[in-house]
C-alpha cells in the first residue's frame, strides 16, 4: 500500500513537471503559433540565477526559490522582446527555427561564460526530506510539487476566466485581429502569454533543480523535450491537452520505471516516445486536438 | 523524361564545382586540408539529404541525423573484423557478432536498413502535420540516441565502436555528394517534387486539388533518409570509429545551420550554406581552442562553435528568412543574369523583377 | 468627423483600393456600397489600421490617425465591427461584451452599458452565459455590434452586418441602427444590400474595382435606377 501510494505521488509529481512546462508551451503556441524551443533554457536560466544569488547575497535557500521563478519570467520576457518579436508574423517554421537557434545560443553562452561542468545549487533541506502521514512516508518534494502545480493551474484558470487579459489571451488563440479591434494591445497579450509561460517554467525549474541538486548548461533540453511530446500527445495548442498530455506522460514513465525489468529500464525514454508515436497513428491530432480546416486561423 | 534530362543538365554545374574542388585538394592540399575537404563533402551529402525532405515538404526535421547514426552503426557492425567484434560486442544479438561483410555489400545493407527504419517511422510521420510532425522528428532523434546508448550488447552503449576498416577517401565523399546533388535535383524537378512544394505553400488547397500529399511526403522522407545514410557511412568509414554522441544534437545544429543559411528550399542553397557554415565553424573551432595570434595566446572559449551555429540560424531567420538562395537554384540565377544582359544589350528596360528575396 | 484621403491598399502587386477619398460627418449614417471584391472591406480595414495603407491619410476628429495601430484607434472612439462578425467563439456572451470594453476603466459604467445593450438586444441576455459559438448567425451579429458598442465609439463602422442573415433579422439590424443613430452615434455601413442600407442612410458611396464611382445623397442614389442596376445589380432585386 505504501509502495503504491509512493508511486502514485511520484507519477503525479513527474506529471506535474511536464504539465507545467507543456502548459507554458501551449499558451504561447495558442496565441502566436510559436513552438518555443528555447523554453527549456528558461529552466537553465532559473538555475543559474539561483546559483549566482546563492553565491552573492542570498544565504537562506528558501529565498532562492522565488529568485529562480523570477529568473525564468525575466528570461521569457527578454526572449520575446529580443528574438521573437522580430519574427512575429512569419511562418511557423521561422518561429520554430528561431527558437531552436535561441536555444543553441543560450546553451553555448552558458558554456562559454560559466562552465560545462555541473554546479551545485542548494535548495531548502525540508524539500528533500521525507514526511510521514499516519503510517505512510512520502517525499516532501513530490507532495509539494503536486500541490503547487494544482494551485498554479487553478490560479491560471481564474486568470483566464476572470481577468480581461486572461479573456483576451483565450480570445487571441482564435482570432488575434478581432482582439486588437477591441483596443487590446497585441504586445500586451503576447507579453502576458510569455510571462505566464515563464512563470510556469520557473515553478517547474525550482522543482527540477531541487531534485537534481545541480545545474548545467544543457539541463533544460530533456524536460522541454518531454513537454513538447506531452503537447503533441494532448493536441498542439490545446491547454487542456497540454495538462492531460503532461500527466499522461509522467504517469506512463513512472509505470514503466516501476514495472520494466532492470535490463530494459535504460530504454525507457525510447519506449515512451515510441508508444506515443503509436498513439499518434490513431489520433494524428493528439488526444484533444482538432483537425485544421480550410479558412481556420493559420499560425 | 525531358524533365529528368533537364535536372541532370542543371546538376552539372554543382557537380563540376565538386570535381574542381577535389582536383584542387588532390594536387595542392596538406593532409589536414584533405580531412577538412572530406568532412565538407560528408556534411554536404547530409545537408542535401535533409534539404530533400525539408525543402520539398516545408516540414523542419530535427531527426535526420538519426539516419546518419543508423547508417554509420550499421556499416560499423557489418565491417568490423570478427576478431575485434569478439572483444567489443561478443554478445551481439541476431548472431551479428559472427557476421562480416566486405565494404560494398555492407554499404548497401546499411542504406537498406536505414531506409527500412525510416519507412516504419514514416507511417506515423505522414499522418501528422506542421509542428506536431516536427516535434515527432525530434522524438526520433531521441529514440535512436537512447537505443544507441542503452543497447550495450549491440552498440557498446556510450563507448565507441572501433576497428571499422578505414577505406573511404576524398573521392568517395565527392562521389557521394554528387550522387546526393543529382538525386535532390531530380526529385525537386519531378512532378511529385513540384506538387509537394506547392503543397508546402498551402497544404489544404493542394489536398483539395487531389495532390497525394501524404504519399509524396513519405517518398521525400524515404529518399532523404537514404541520402543521409550515405553521409553516415562516409563518417564511419573515414574515422574508423562510431559513438552515439556524433549523431545527436551537435551534428543536428551544424547541418540545420547549413541548410537554413543557404535557403532550405533550394539545393544550391544547401551547397552554399554548407560551404559558408563549414568555413565559419572551422574558424570558430580555431578560436575556441585559444589560438596564438600575434604572439598572444587567446583564452579558450568552449561553446563558441555552437554559439556561432545558433547565431547563424537566428540571424538568418530574422534578416533573411528564405536563406541566401530563397527558391532559386544556380541555373535560375544564371538565366536571370543572361536575360538581363541580353536586355541591356538590346537596350530594352528589364521587365522582370530580379529581386528574389521577399 | 472621419476623413479618408487618397487611400491606396495594395496586396503585393494588386491594388485593392486605388486612391479613394470619402468623409463621414457627425451624426450621419453613410453607406459604402458596391459589389463583391470592390475593395470596401479593404478600405475600412485600412482605415482603422488592420491593413497597411500604401498611400493616403486618415483623419478622425481632426487628428491624423494614418499611422496609428488599430488598438489606439479604438481608444479615440473609432470602432469597426468586422465582416463575418468574428465574435470570440469560445468565450461566453458576457466575456465577449467584457472584452469589448477592454479599453475602459470605469467599471460601474461598463456594467450599466452591459445592462443597456442587453435591453436593446434581449436575445443576448437569454444567452448571457452561453459560449458565442452556440449562437445563431443573427445572434452573433447582434453580439458583434453590442461588443463594438461597449467601447463607446463615436463612430462605428459596420462591415456587412446583414451578410448571410435571414430577411427578418436583417430588418431588425437596420432598425437597431436607426435607434443607435438617435443616441448620437455616427455610422459608416459597408453593405451589398444597397436598397436596405440606403433607406436608413443619409448619404452613400459606391465602389467598384477599387475606386469610388459615385457619391451622393442616399435618396437620390436609391432613385437612380441606372446606377443601382449597373453597379449593384443584386441590391435592387433584394
Amino acid at each position: 500500500m505504501e509502495y503504491f501510494l509512493q508511486q502514485v505521488i511520484n507519477a503525479l509529481s513527474v506529471g506535474s513537471e511536464y504539465a507545467l512546462l507543456a502548459l507554458g508551451l501551449a499558451i504561447v503556441f495558442s496565441i502566436i503559433g510559436l513552438v518555443n524551443f528555447a523554453h527549456g533554457e528558461l529552466i537553465t536560466l532559473a538555475g543559474y540565477m539561483m546559483f549566482f544569488a546563492a553565491a552573492t547575497f542570498v544565504h537562506n535557500p528558501l529565498f532562492l526559490l522565488p529568485i529562480g521563478v523570477a529568473g525564468a519570467v525575466l528570461g521569457a520576457i527578454v526572449f520575446e522582446r529580443v528574438a521573437f518579436r522580430s519574427i512575429r508574423n512569419a511562418s511557423a517554421n521561422t518561429g520554430i527555427l528561431t527558437a531552436f537557434g535561441v536555444s543553441i545560443i543560450m546553451q553555448n553562452a552558458f558554456v562559454i561564460f560559466i562552465a560545462t561542468r555541473p554546479k551545485a545549487v542548494q535548495t531548502p533541506e525540508w524539500l528533500s526530506s521525507v514526511m510521514t502521514i499516519g503510517t505512510f512516508s512520502l517525499p516532501v518534494l513530490q507532495v509539494v510539487e503536486t500541490l503547487v502545480t494544482a494551485v498554479a493551474i487553478g490560479i491560471l484558470l481564474i486568470v483566464l476566466k476572470r481577468t480581461t487579459i486572461g479573456m483576451a489571451m483565450r480570445a487571441a488563440a482564435k482570432d488575434f485581429t478581432a482582439v486588437r479591434l477591441m483596443g487590446i494591445k497585441a504586445n500586451m497579450v503576447i507579453q502576458a502569454a510569455f510571462v505566464v509561460s515563464g512563470f510556469l517554467a520557473g515553478l517547474a525549474a525550482v522543482f527540477i533543480i531541487s531534485r537534481r541538486g545541480a545545474i548545467d548548461p544543457f539541463m533544460g533540453s530533456v524536460p522541454v523535450l518531454k513537454a513538447f511530446v506531452a503537447c503533441v500527445l494532448g493536441g498542439f495548442g490545446s491547454l487542456e491537452g497540454a495538462v492531460l498530455g503532461g500527466f499522461a506522460l509522467g504517469i506512463f514513465e513512472v509505470l514503466l520505471q516501476a514495472f520494466l525489468p532492470d535490463d530494459i529500464t535504460p530504454f525507457r525514454d525510447a519506449i515512451v516516445f515510441t508508444a506515443i508515436c503509436a498513439v499518434l497513428v490513431g489520433f494524428p491530432d493528439g488526444l484533444l486536438g482538432r483537425r485544421v480546416e480550410l479558412g481556420d486561423k493559420e499560425a | 523524361m525531358n524533365r529528368l534530362r533537364q535536372s541532370l543538365i542543371n546538376s552539372l554545374f554543382p557537380a563540376l564545382l565538386v570535381l574542381v574542388c577535389i582536383t584542387v585538394v588532390h594536387f595542392f592540399a596538406e593532409p589536414f586540408q584533405v580531412r577538412v575537404a572530406y568532412v565538407f563533402f560528408m556534411n554536404l551529402t547530409i545537408a542535401i539529404g535533409l534539404q530533400i525532405f525539408m525543402g520539398n515538404t516545408g516540414i523542419v526535421s530535427f531527426g535526420h541525423i538519426s539516419f546518419m547514426g543508423i547508417g554509420s552503426y550499421a556499416v560499423a557492425i557489418l565491417t568490423i573484423p570478427l576478431a575485434m567484434k569478439r572483444i567489443l560486442i561478443p554478445d551481439a544479438p541476431f548472431g551479428l557478432a559472427y557476421v562480416h561483410l566486405s565494404i560494398f555489400p555492407a554499404c548497401v545493407v546499411a542504406i537498406a536498413f536505414t531506409v527500412l527504419i525510416a519507412t516504419l517511422f514514416g507511417f506515423v510521420l505522414k499522418r501528422l502535420t506542421g509542428n506536431a510532425a516536427e516535434i515527432l522528428t525530434l522524438a526520433l532523434l531521441v529514440i535512436t540516441h537512447v537505443v544507441f546508448i542503452a543497447w550495450i550488447d549491440l552498440f557498446r552503449g556510450p563507448r565507441a565502436l572501433y576497428g571499422i576498416p578505414i577505406v573511404s577517401t576524398l573521392y568517395w565523399a565527392g562521389a557521394a555528394a554528387i550522387v546526393a546533388i543529382v538525386i535532390a535535383k531530380a526529385f525537386r524537378d519531378s512532378e511529385g517534387g513540384l506538387q509537394l512544394r506547392a503543397s508546402s505553400e498551402n497544404l489544404l488547397a493542394a489536398r483539395a486539388m487531389g495532390v497525394p500529399v501524404e504519399k509524396l511526403r513519405f517518398r521525400a522522407w524515404i529518399l532523404s533518409s537514404g541520402v543521409v545514410a550515405m553521409g553516415g557511412i562516409l563518417h564511419a568509414t573515414f574515422l574508423g570509429t562510431v559513438g552515439p554522441n556524433s549523431y545527436y544534437f551537435d551534428q543536428t545544429f551544424l547541418i540545420m545551420a547549413m541548410v537554413i543559411l543557404g535557403g532550405m528550399r533550394s539545393v544550391s542553397g544547401a551547397i552554399i550554406g554548407t560551404a559558408l557554415v563549414a568555413a565559419g565553424s572551422e574558424l570558430a573551432r580555431t578560436l575556441e581552442n585559444g589560438p596564438v595570434i600575434f604572439g598572444e595566446k587567446l583564452p579558450t572559449m568552449f561553446g563558441l562553435t555552437g554559439f556561432f551555429l545558433g547565431a547563424v540560424i537566428v540571424l538568418s531567420m530574422i534578416l533573411r528568412r528564405d536563406g541566401i538562395m530563397g527558391d532559386d537554384e544556380f541555373e535560375d540565377v544564371f538565366h536571370r543574369w543572361m536575360r538581363r544582359r541580353k536586355e541591356e544589350n538590346s537596350g530594352k528596360p528589364s521587365a522582370v523583377s530580379t529581386s528574389s528575396a521577399s | 468627423m472621419l476623413q479618408l484621403k487618397n487611400i491606396v491598399v495594395q496586396y503585393g502587386v494588386v491594388k485593392a483600393v486605388r486612391d479613394v477619398s470619402l468623409h463621414v460627418g457627425k451624426g450621419e449614417i453613410v453607406s459604402l456600397l458596391g459589389p463583391n471584391g470592390a475593395g470596401k472591406t479593404s478600405l475600412v480595414s485600412a482605415a482603422v489600421g488592420i491593413l497597411p495603407k500604401a498611400a493616403g491619410t486618415v483623419t478622425f476628429e481632426g487628428r491624423n490617425i494614418t499611422r496609428c495601430a488599430v488598438e489606439q484607434v479604438v481608444t479615440f472612439g473609432l470602432t469597426l465591427t468586422p465582416e463575418g462578425r468574428r465574435v470570440f467563439a469560445d468565450l461566453s456572451v458576457a466575456e465577449n461584451l467584457h472584452l469589448g470594453a477592454a479599453t475602459r476603466k470605469d467599471r460601474a459604467e461598463v456594467a450599466e452599458d452591459i445592462d443597456r445593450y442587453l435591453k436593446m438586444f434581449p436575445i443576448l441576455s437569454e444567452r448571457f452565459h452561453q459560449t458565442a459559438k452556440t449562437l445563431s448567425g443573427g445572434e452573433q451579429q447582434m453580439l458583434a455590434i453590442a461588443r463594438s458598442l461597449m467601447s463607446r465609439p463615436k463612430l462605428l463602422m459596420l462591415d456587412e452586418p446583414s451578410l448571410g442573415l435571414a430577411p427578418r433579422i436583417v430588418d431588425r439590424i437596420f432598425e437597431l441602427m436607426i435607434e443607435l443613430k438617435k443616441t448620437g452615434l455616427t455610422m459608416l455601413v459597408v453593405e451589398q444590400n444597397a436598397t436596405e442600407a440606403l433607406r436608413i442612410s443619409d448619404r452613400g458611396y459606391i465602389m467598384a474595382g477599387g475606386t469610388l464611382v459615385y457619391e451622393g445623397e442616399a435618396a437620390a442614389l436609391a432613385e437612380s435606377e441606372d446606377l443601382m442596376e449597373h453597379y449593384l445589380g443584386g441590391g435592387v432585386a433584394a
